[in-house]
């Protein structure tokens, strides 16, 4: 089984799978359009100083600044590897 | 008139996320001057322009602010508000539309998201493809193929049909570089849509990045660059002293690259006045072109170096992406202040002017946050202080070292940014209390900045800064010059300036300004920059000009220096030049932003607010370094 655990405590440059999103639907709807919904494929690149926004890759190539505390409410688990 | 089909106006809007080159595909198909930037939301404006199609049609095209979604619901001030409010009312008027959706080709994955939204509102659909100068670069940098035609490049490694079959309307890929030739793929590609009747288009459900892949077989090292450069940009030691260097490099450089031009200026305006008096001879009329005219608006001219170093480094910032850097390593501090990293490009322009700041917090998604930044943004140092900063910091500490100076005038800068930060904090914990939203923002791909670009901002500002000079500036200086000559009446006219209309109403506020070291000629000076704070250096060269006629090739920093009270000590000292900086970083002497915060906030109860509490804490501030600079000892 696949360990799963917020996207703001990710290991740097490790690619996760997005499990789910614990946010209202407003809030969901937005990551959405930006690429973060359920089963998208998301890279931590780094974290700002002093527990400052993290700054993420996703699967469609587009880099993110994203709060930490909309992080610690994304739900993410190991990607599966490439075959 | 027939009421046919074409007598309904078409419009072709430009659709697309932030910083997807829309702004440039606007100017190469309009020719008009949108703002061209390289960071989320920096179309703040609905543009319009009118082009004509090759089949004679002529249509309105209208820029519109960026747009991640169509399915989010935004407020109706935002930019994504904006451009959802047109999207909807387009459609229930049943308007002849053509949606143009400008795609980053770089990030195509990303902008088909949008595409997938679009298609769904079942309006002729337009996709066109940007940055195929970029991808054309990459490609030849990549591998060795023979590609030296951008468009043979493209035809090898793009399979626009795709793209076309699969949204149900023409797909084309353009090259900023090439204006010509990107204007009549597109105007072709609108007049290829509107010649398809809406139940021809037949589009496929799509997955945004299947779609991405089977589109472009190539996987951009842009990317890769970005990335290292990232990693030293926003490395978590390096990064915030990078950051804070680039910031005060920028305003130690308005001061010593714009100082010797300046001073240089100045003295040319002095030996433009004796001229004059020797042309002319001493006389009424002479008085009013050198002391009125000249002493005025053209002492301010002396200040526009300044603000076009100014302009250019803040448009290099802007077209490089670090602008996006910027707001991820500022928002932990500004998050700790009740705002966030979104609000850091309007309060960063703030520093060139506070108008389109204002406009700029559109950027802002929070409306509690964005009220926030608009009654804030005043306090940043905007270029039009510049004048009075560089007028005391010359006069009064010229004897000091030019890195003193400049250390100093840094100081003014951070000032501004701290009473900025320190009134968010009081607001956001009283009047615009409660919980914002948390920071999701697009990092651009890092790009060289078009020098074409940068020198016509640059230029843009110093034509709006001599249209000041010009207009504004030049009446308030002859007007004062009027006031400051005609006595007041029931006066004793035989005390000169003293008894004049202007100084009489100067004198009147004497007894309270005192206490802050103003004397009737900055009361005067300050009076005039109500409207316009850059007004206040024509002023005081007004009013010295006309005490001083004696002393027509003086420059006013010396006039100011040596100017004596009735017991020959000096009149104004280190003490009053500390008050009235004071006094300029905090109060918001400028009618053009409480008309745009009206504007933004639709109220005037903001605007007063805003004037009513910079000038209380700006009056305050200069009153108490009056009063603690005299305890110190300070002359």
């Amino acid at each position: 089984m696949l360990s799963v655990s917020s996207l703001a405590n990710a290991v740097l440059g490790t690619r996760l799978r997005i499990a789910s999103l614990g946010l209202d639907a407003k809030a969901a709807a937005w990551l959405g359009a930006v690429g973060l919904a359920e089963g998208e494929q998301v890279v931590v690149l780094r974290r700002a100083p002093l527990g400052g926004p993290l700054h993420i890759r996703t699967a469609s190539g587009g880099q993110f600044a994203i709060a930490r505390e909309l992080a610690c409410s994304i739900a993410c688990e190991p990607a599966p590897e490439i075959a | 008139m027939n009421k046919t089909r074409h007598s309904n106006p078409l419009t072709i809007a430009l659709v697309g996320r932030p910083n997807s080159g829309k702004s440039s595909l606007y100017n190469a198909l309009t020719g008009e001057n949108a703002r061209v930037g390289n960071y989320p939301g920096i179309t703040v404006d609905i543009l319009e322009g009118e082009v004509v199609l090759p089949s004679g049609a002529r249509a309105t095209l209208v820029d519109l602010p960026g747009l991640y979604s169509t399915q989010i619901s935004s407020a109706s001030g935002a930019d994504e508000g904006v451009a959802q409010a047109f999207l909807d009312s387009a459609k229930t008027k049943g308007e002849r539309l053509i949606i143009a959706q400008v795609v980053d080709a770089t990030r195509l994955a990303l902008g088909l998201r949008l595409t997938r939204e679009l298609v769904a509102l079942n309006l002729p659909l337009v996709v066109i493809l940007t940055h195929g100068d970029v991808l054309a670069d990459e490609w030849r940098n990549a591998d060795s193929a023979d590609c030296t035609q951008i468009e043979k490049a493209l035809g090898a490694k793009f399979d626009l049909r795709a793209l076309a079959d699969a949204v149900g309307g023409p797909a084309v890929l353009v090259d900023s570089r090439k204006k010509g030739i990107t204007k009549r793929a597109c105007l072709e590609a609108f007049d290829k849509c509107l010649q398809r009747s809406l139940s021809a288009r037949a589009a496929k459900h799509f997955h945004p990045a299947s779609l991405a892949k089977s589109v472009l077989r190539y996987l951009s090292p842009r990317q890769k660059i970005t990335e290292q450069i990232d990693g030293v940009m926003l490395h978590p030691i390096l990064g915030p002293v990078i950051f804070v260097g680039i910031m005060a490099a920028i305003f130690a450089a308005v001061f010593l690259v714009a100082d010797p031009i300046t001073t240089l200026m100045d003295q040319m305006l002095g030996l433009a006045r004796a001229g004059l008096t020797k042309a002319f001879g001493k006389n009424l009329f002479t008085s009013f072109l050198v002391s009125g005219v000249l002493g005025g608006a053209g002492t301010v001219l002396a200040f526009m170096p300044q603000i076009v170093v100014l302009t250019i480094a803040l448009e290099l910032l802007e077209a490089s992406g670090y602008l996006a850097r910027g707001a991820f390593l500022t928002d932990r501090l500004l998050r700790a202040v009740g705002l966030g990293g979104r609000a850091f490009l309007p309060l960063l322009m703030g520093h060139a002017c506070a108008v389109p700041a204002i406009s700029a917090t559109r950027v802002v998604r929070d409306p509690r946050e964005r009220l926030t930044t608009i009654l804030v943004i005043p306090l940043m140092t905007c270029s039009a202080r510049l004048p009075t900063y560089g007028l005391v910091l010359a006069t009064f500490f010229s004897d000091r070292s030019p890195l003193f100076r400049s250390l100093l005038f840094i100081s003014l800068y951070i000032a501004g940014i701290i009473s900025a930060l320190f009134a968010s904090w009081v607001l956001r914990r009283s009047v615009t209390k409660g919980k914002g939203l948390p920071l999701v923002l697009e990092m651009p791909a890092y790009r060289l900045p078009q020098i074409q670009v940068v020198a016509r901002k640059a230029g843009h500002a110093a034509r709006r800064f001599l249209r000041q000079v010009g207009t504004t500036i030049v009446v308030v200086s002859m007007v004062l010059w009027c006031l400051l000559t005609v006595p007041m009446p029931g006066s004793h006219a035989e005390r000169g300036i003293e008894s004049s209309v202007a100084a009489t109403i100067g004198h009147v506020v004497e007894p309270i300004t005192q206490h802050a070291g103003f004397d009737w000629r900055i009361n005067v000076g300050l009076v005039g920059a109500f409207g316009a704070r850059e007004v206040m250096v024509g002023t005081m060269g007004v009013i010295y000009g006309v005490e001083n006629a004696a002393d027509d090739s003086a420059p006013l920093t010396k006039r100011l220096r040596e100017a004596k009270k009735p017991d020959g000590t000096p009149r104004y000292g280190v003490r009053t030049a500390c008050a009235l900086l004071a006094f300029f970083v905090l109060a918001c002497q400028c009618m053009s932003t409480v008309v745009a915060i009206r504007s933004e906030t639709s109220t005037w109860r903001w605007p007063a607010f805003v004037v009513a509490y910079t000038y209380t804490l700006g009056f305050a501030a200069a009153v108490l370094v009056y009063q603690v600079g005299g305890l110190l000892g300070i002359g």
